[in-house]
């Protein structure tokens, strides 16, 4: 198992919110048994269908406004890279952006 | 059916607003809107077109009524969303297999309300296109109740495909839509010969649709196809760098000024 390096303050703060996007917005998925870390792969770890990835994003959209382009973030990445996508990757994207 | 009874659709908007308006329509049961989000739409957004796709009934995050499944069902919703005050002008439509033939349907029924039509591995709506997704949807539905199914898909087509089947499985379990299907109302062949609008479609070299080219041509008084060659049917998903630039050339071609102007 791949182990990454913890997140830095301002990814631990992205984590906490991209967390409560998905509380806020994927309310019928459970989440308990599966904690959210950067490693968590959203589909195959949480389950989640495609459509629910870009509703999320379009929730963090809303939350950090200009700051991030998801569509353009998606555009770089090819269906399976979108597949295995992790929470750390979309993380570490806002992070980014947010410098 | 009224606008009261219309489901809620879930609808996703990129790229400038106001703007010329590209509007996608996708497949059914495995599909939604996430074929054009994660692959051509960022594309025709970041190209200056204002991008609207959303989920079919049934699809996706949108509703998912037990009933009400034929095309005509599936046209009036495309309708109802036209109808949205931010929608100006005419539109191109872009339909991806059944969401091709639904836009062919709305090119029939509002030919005035569109600037062009882009459909990828798509027949229009007859009699034996009916009949036949029928069958698929029904067929599907009844394989899918044996508990040996889905395990035989992800061993034969891979995680991913078993995956947006048993997605599918409360639209093919849950709902009338194989037998709505096969009740749709189906248009005159003559009303086609008739129809004003520039009309593109795509296919893949090795799909069953092929053969549909040379007919929707005849068929067609607008129309020009394009093959797509080593590809099958899912050449949306599978070349979006080969469909991308296609659907970009076809919508800057001048279809909206002409539309705007008859």
């Amino acid at each position: 198992m791949t182990t990454t390096p913890a997140p830095r303050a301002d990814e631990a703060a992205v984590l906490t919110e991209l967390t409560e996007a998905l509380h806020h917005v994927l309310p019928e998925i459970g989440f308990e048994d599966t904690p959210v870390t950067m490693d968590t792969r959203f589909v195959e770890d949480l389950d989640l269908e495609s459509i629910d990835l870009v509703t999320l994003t379009g929730e963090l959209g809303r939350r950090y406004g200009g700051h991030v382009d998801f569509p353009g973030f998606f555009a770089s990445l090819e269906l399976p890279e979108i597949i295995g996508l992790t929470v750390g990757q979309v993380v570490r994207y806002i992070a980014g952006r947010l410098r | 059916m009224t606008a009261a009874c219309l489901p809620h659709l879930n609808v996703e908007r990129i790229g400038p607003a106001g703007r010329e308006t590209v509007v996608l329509v996708h497949g059914i049961a495995t599909d939604n809107l996430t074929s054009y989000y994660f692959t051509v739409a960022p594309a025709l957004a970041a190209a200056g077109y204002s991008v609207m796709m959303y989920d079919q009934r049934g699809h996706g995050r949108s509703e998912r009524p037990p009933t009400g499944y034929r095309l005509e069902h599936f046209t009036q919703d495309l309708a109802a969303l036209l109808d949205r005050p931010d929608i100006t002008g005419p539109v191109h439509l872009v339909g991806n297999s059944f969401g091709g033939t639904v836009a062919l349907d709305f090119a029939l029924c509002h030919p005035d309300r569109i600037a062009s039509v882009l459909v990828v591995e798509s027949e229009p709506p007859t009699d034996a296109w009916a009949a036949k997704m029928s069958g698929l949807l029904a067929g599907s539905a009844h394989r899918l109740r044996d508990e040996r199914t889905l395990p035989w898909i992800e061993r034969t087509y891979g995680r991913h495909e078993a995956r947006l089947v048993r997605w599918a499985t409360p639209l093919l379990h849950g709902t009338t839509i194989a037998e709505d299907i096969a009740a749709s109302r189906i248009p005159a062949e003559e009303r086609w010969r008739d129809l004003e609008v520039p009309v593109c479609a795509v296919y893949g070299e090795y799909s069953d649709l092929a053969a549909m080219a040379p007919r929707l041509e005849r068929l067609l008084p607008d129309c020009r196809t394009r093959q797509v060659a080593g590809h099958g049917h899912s050449v949306l998903v599978g070349t979006p760098h080969t469909v991308g630039p296609l659907m970009l050339d076809w919508v800057g071609t001048g279809h909206r000024a002409k539309a705007a102007r008859t």
